[in-house]
């Protein structure tokens, strides 16, 4: 069955309900807890649930009791699923931001099971003296009976408070078994007990009697003392999950969510967007422009999307910044675009190539003379007139709203914002934006659709500051780094943030030294990590094998420019995996992790220093300066949900560093926590961490660390794959935007797109699902096609690569022919 | 004679009289004699014949790469400040490959004792000439005999206004160990140079040569007065030992003007994820 198939068994109007749970296809229309194909609200029928249950407070133990009727195709693990409208509704919780809020404080505090306990041992103790009354009924023990008694039952309610708070704001009110159960019987136990009570106050006399009531009391203080080992059982279900025992490995893997990207290859052909581009010198203002018009569009209700290509110099020379809003989200940019705006002469020129016939060219009176597609505006001239030539960018903002015709409201209060000491600004966007609702008989390309509620709940931010909060949420508090672009951004935003978190930031003076201060940090304790580009890791490679030997964590961001030597110093590609792969010397095991959006920023960011401490191995993650550079829009997350662990061990007296165990895990302890002594080492070493040259200790450390790697293979994210096509257009790290909207604009039914966001160690259970392709189409931003031959190296056959490396990223206009070309001449 | 800081079952591969024996012995007096807690001390060594010192110690140790124990050891102070550490190697390891490691962590202030072994040759790789070794000296390498400028330690630590430069020889060691002691007891990064005879592979600086051409600066030399401190650190022949210049204003150290004063290790610090939502949310 496929997921259109499965999407008419949604239970609705008579039809069956029918879900999908990792491939299997489950019949629930008979279950009562699927009445009409809903899910107590959280889960519709006709989908997918592999992702969604990743949050379910059960697995898939659940589905169990319900018959199997097939298994879908081309269902992944993590397969984005389809969104339906009802999801959507769900995710557009009003009361989130405060739920969230308070499940930080929940985790800190766990009310409900800190009061929990006193109920239960107090209605525990009560029926055990009762037993002892029953066999002799002593004045004593019917006393400790009944006091116990009436504070369990205090206590009870008491408990039953933040335990109703946490079913909120943890589960969303699920109507799960384990939530009705504990909530019937408690309940039930509030009530005997305050019959008991009431039983007890009218006549203390009454339990020692054989009558109704005598025995009523009896019957319900020892009910209520089995009342509340199910209330436990069940409380200890829902923080333990029913599984067996859970590994680690799964937690980490829960955590990230990528599955909760929601795509479809759905033709992207009947959805407005503009594309507008501004080009000008360094130093005119261009990224002022951008700022504002992004906040102005986001508030005007488009989604946006916004990537610059710009010059090594700080001033001159001619950069572009391109700006698409649209009404759905965007992750991509285009070559041709729609609207073109010139700041300076140089700019005409150098954008001339990416007008298409229609496309609409803004620039000063004086940068040329009135050509077709070109309206000439009085920028110089206008801004002179409020008195400085620094105002041409506001007016030229105010022409371009009011030539769309959109509100201008938007615009006023983001200048405002953004110049608040200067208000001049505004009354020169108001100006211009009269100016530009006055040209006419221009070719508009047509106005998106506002969404308004959609576009308020996103994020607006660049790639770089996403992966900064990724590594906050893996709790990085130690950075060292050289600077280098395009990788400064994060470490510009890591010693932000040390204003307010505790991050140690150094500069260091030169590449050898950040990646060494990584180990040290780690060696002490710290969440250490270092930023550079291609040519600092260039000089990262013995420490980087230091740290494979010596099983100490690293975490290195590194931000891939054009290359050999000094390359591109600005611009962008995916040259350095065969680099991030092979550096250093000896082999040892580590991770690449390339991420493809913001989210992914975040998650692979949190992702990196979990596995590090966990595998004691370096991860590597590979980003470029698209992806660092370009701005667009995330849904909120909740970072509550990265739990910050810590795998260090408090170290023995008799501790050696490099125990061999069946992982090849050593217990890593840190100096001055715990009685031990802690020898890590470089050299080949025994367990003890003492040099050895001993050839059997050799191959014993050899194998130890070898071993390392299959576990964490096993960690691999899935590829990520969207549409149900037998050509698969596969791509890693940053193409994922650009790929998944070429899809969607060739919409070929033939046509699925494989994104990898975990590189290296590929997992081969993982990579067998793409056998079911028929062809297999690489694109990479690089000339070697790095990833396509590590592809092939686990007997992936590919048939075309798709190869670019101008220092330019893909462009969606483009990428989509040479995508078209390539099916062609493989079909 | 036992020490605390005795690590069993150890096999040392120094050779017969070489001044690392002499050294090793004098740092474990030292730990032991200042009550150090071997289980709050780190050493990190890079690599050589000198960088091996730390396997023979019982304490916890890092041993790093050639040239790179500096780097390890200020990072692991930052992540601790509460560890006593000591970066250790020779002056290959040292001056030379960690060269730039040398000069910066001098610029920070790091807060770690920095025990260079200077025996003025390339022990480990046998024989060659390292940045310490004398003009003309000859080598397989430097077969017409050395004719670098030597390095001067000394001099280039003070020029970093370093709060603690020393140099000492070995061959007498109660002084050495009194101004190791010094060293360990400085707030703020502390430089003391060991001259270390290697009778395997130099034949010219003999524990002999060392008593020759070098004498114990007296009481009524000034070790505050920074000039004098230079002028004394260009003195060759023969050359002063004991503490060239010590800074005692308490100017400010690293680890503490990065992390503050009563900053508590790393390892026990994780951020407050609500504010890491807010800054989000802020966005
Ligand atoms: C990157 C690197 N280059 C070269 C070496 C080889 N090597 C090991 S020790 C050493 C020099 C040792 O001299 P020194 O630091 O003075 O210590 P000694 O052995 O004399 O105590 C060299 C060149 C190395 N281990 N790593
Ligand atoms: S080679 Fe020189 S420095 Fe190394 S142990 Fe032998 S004598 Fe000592």
């Amino acid at each position: 069955m496929t997921i259109d198939e499965l999407k008419r068994y949604n239970g609705l109007n008579g039809a069956r309900a029918y879900i999908a749970y990792k491939s299997i296809v489950y019949d629930v229309t008979e279950s009562p807890l699927w009445k009409n194909g809903d899910h107590q609200g959280t889960h519709v029928a006709g989908v997918d649930l592999t992702s969604e249950l990743s949050n379910a407070p059960h697995d898939n133990e659940v589905f169990e009791k319900f018959a199997v009727v097939g298994t879908l195709e081309g269902s992944e693990q993590v397969l984005a699923s389809v969104q339906t409208p009802k999801m959507q509704e769900h995710q557009r919780d009003s009361y989130e931001p405060f739920k969230s809020k308070l499940r930080t404080w929940y985790k800190i505090y766990h009310p409900h099971p800190v009061a929990v306990h006193f109920p239960i041992a107090l209605h525990l103790f009560s029926s055990g003296m009762d037993f002892l009354f029953l066999m002799r009924p002593k004045e004593a023990y019917d006393a400790g009976v009944f006091y116990s008694f009436f504070i369990a039952t205090v206590m009870g309610f008491v408990a039953m408070v933040p335990g109703i708070l946490s079913w909120w704001i943890n589960y969303n009110f699920v109507m799960h078994r384990a939530f009705v159960i504990k909530l019937i019987v408690a309940i039930i136990t509030l009530l005997l007990g305050v019959v008991a009570i009431a039983i007890y106050y009218e006549n203390p006399h009454a339990v020692y009697e054989h009558s109704l009531k005598g025995i009523l009391y009896h019957v319900i203080v020892l009910v209520t003392g089995l009342n509340v080992i199910v209330l436990g059982y069940f409380g200890g279900k829902i923080t333990w999950g029913y599984g067996k025992y859970q590994t680690l490995q799964e937690d980490i893997k829960e955590t990230v969510s990528l599955a909760k990207h929601q795509n479809t290859l759905s033709s992207h052909s009947n959805i407005q967007s503009i594309s507008i581009l501004i080009g000008g010198a360094a130093g005119t203002g261009i990224a002022t422009l951008e700022k504002i018009l992004s906040d102005a569009f986001k508030e005007s209700g488009f989604y946006i999307f916004s990537t610059k290509e710009y010059m090594s110099r700080v001033r001159g020379g001619s950069n572009t910044t391109l700006l698409r809003i649209s009404e759905t989200p965007l992750d991509a940019p285009c070559w041709e675009v729609d609207i073109s705006i010139a700041l300076d002469v140089l700019a005409l020129e150098h954008m001339q190539e990416r007008w298409h016939k229609n496309t609409l060219v803004l620039a000063d009176e004086s940068f040329t003379e009135k050509k077709n597609n070109v309206v000439l505006v009085a920028m110089k001239e206008s801004a002179k007139k409020f008195g400085s030539s620094k105002y041409a960018n506001t007016y030229i903002a105010g022409v371009l709203f009011g030539l769309l015709k959109i509100e201008k409201n938007s615009l006023l209060q983001s200048i405002a914002e953004h110049f608040k000491e200067d208000e001049a600004n505004k009354n020169v966007a108001d100006f211009g934006y009269e100016e530009g609702a006055k040209l006419e008989n221009l070719t508009l390309p047509n106005l998106p659709k506002a969404d308004l509620e959609g576009v308020k709940k996103l994020h607006l931010m660049d790639g770089t500051t996403a992966c900064g909060f990724g590594f906050l949420a893996g709790g990085c508090n130690m950075v060292t780094s050289y600077p280098m672009s395009p990788s400064t951004g994060v470490l510009n935003f890591m010693a932000d943030m040390s204003k307010h978190l505790t991050i140690a930031v150094e500069q260091s003076e030169d590449e050898i030294a950040s990646l060494h201060m990584v180990l040290g940090g780690w060696y002490s304790g710290a969440r250490a990590m270092t930023t550079t580009s291609g040519g600092g890791f260039a000089l990262m490679g013995e420490a980087l094998s230091l740290s494979g030997m010596s099983e100490t964590p690293a975490v290195i961001y590194l931000a891939q420019r054009p290359g050999p030597a000094t390359g591109l110093p600005t611009r962008s590609e995916q040259g350095d995996l065969n680099m991030a792969l092979y550096s250093g010397h000896g082999p040892f095991p580590r991770v690449i992790l390339a991420p493809g959006s913001l989210r992914e920023c975040i998650e692979y960011g949190y992702l990196a220093f979990e596995l590090a401490d966990k595998y004691q191995v370096p991860v590597i993650v590979l980003s470029d300066q698209y992806l660092a550079d370009s701005i667009s829009m995330i849904e909120n997350v909740d970072f509550s949900s990265y739990e910050q662990r810590r795998y260090f061990v408090k170290s023995s007296e008799n501790y050696v560093r490099y125990e061999d165990t069946e992982t090849g895990i050593s217990p890593r302890a840190i100096p001055g926590f715990g009685e031990g002594l802690i020898c890590a080492v470089g050299d080949e070493h025994d367990e003890r961490g003492q040099i050895t040259e001993d050839y059997k200790m050799r191959e014993k450390m050899v194998a130890k660390r070898a071993r390392k790697s299959d576990a964490l293979t096993l960690e691999a994210v899935a590829p990520e794959v969207v549409g149900e096509g037998d050509i698969a257009i596969i791509g890693w790290g940053s193409t994922r935007g650009v790929i998944l909207e070429s899809l969607q604009h060739l919409s070929n039914p033939r046509l699925a797109h494989v994104h990898f966001g975990w590189v290296h160690p590929l997992e081969p259970q993982q990579l067998k699902s793409l056998e079911r392709f028929k062809y297999k189409v690489v694109v990479e931003n690089n000339a070697d096609g790095a990833f396509a031959n590590q592809l092939k190296l686990h007997d992936i056959q590919i048939d075309k690569q798709i190869l670019q490396s101008n220092g330019f990223n893909f462009f969606v206009d483009q990428l989509s022919v040479m995508i078209e070309k390539s099916v062609k001449e493989l079909s | 004679m036992s020490s605390l800081f005795d690590r069993e079952n150890v096999d040392v591969a120094w050779c017969h009289g070489c001044g690392n024996l002499g050294i090793l012995k004098l740092i474990k007096e030292i730990l032991e004699e200042l009550e150090v807690d071997k289980k709050t001390s780190v050493i990190v060594s890079g690599i050589g014949q000198a960088a091996k010192t730390p396997y023979y110690i019982d304490t916890n140790m890092f041993g790093v790469l050639h040239g790179r124990a500096l780097p390890v050891a200020t990072a692991i102070k930052l992540g601790n400040p509460n560890l006593c550490v000591v970066a250790e190697g020779g002056d290959g390891d040292m001056y030379g490959e960690g060269g730039n490691h040398f000069i910066h962590t001098i610029r920070r202030n790091v807060g770690i004792v920095h025990i260079v072994h200077n025996n003025m040759v390339y022990g480990l790789t046998k024989g060659q000439a390292s940045p310490t070794s004398p003009k003309g000296f000859v080598t397989k390498v430097q077969v017409g005999g050395v004719v670098n400028e030597p390095f001067n330690p000394l001099a280039v630590a003070l020029s970093l206004k370093a709060g603690f430069v020393s140099r000492v020889n070995i061959g007498d060691a109660k002084h050495a160990k009194e101004v190791l002691k010094s060293a360990f007891l400085h707030h703020g990064y502390a430089l003391i140079d060991i001259l270390q005879p290697c009778p395997t592979f130099n034949k010219t600086n003999t524990y002999h040569w060392f008593k020759e051409n070098s004498y114990v600066l007296n009481d009524s030399y000034d070790s505050s007065d920074f000039v004098g401190a230079l002028q004394k650190a260009f003195e060759f022949s023969p050359m002063p030992l004991g503490v060239i210049y010590q800074d005692k204003s308490n100017r400010d150290i690293f680890e503490r003007s990065i992390r503050g004063v009563d900053a508590k290790p790393l390892h026990a610090m994780s951020h407050d994820v609500s504010k890491i939502q807010d800054l989000f949310n802020s966005l």
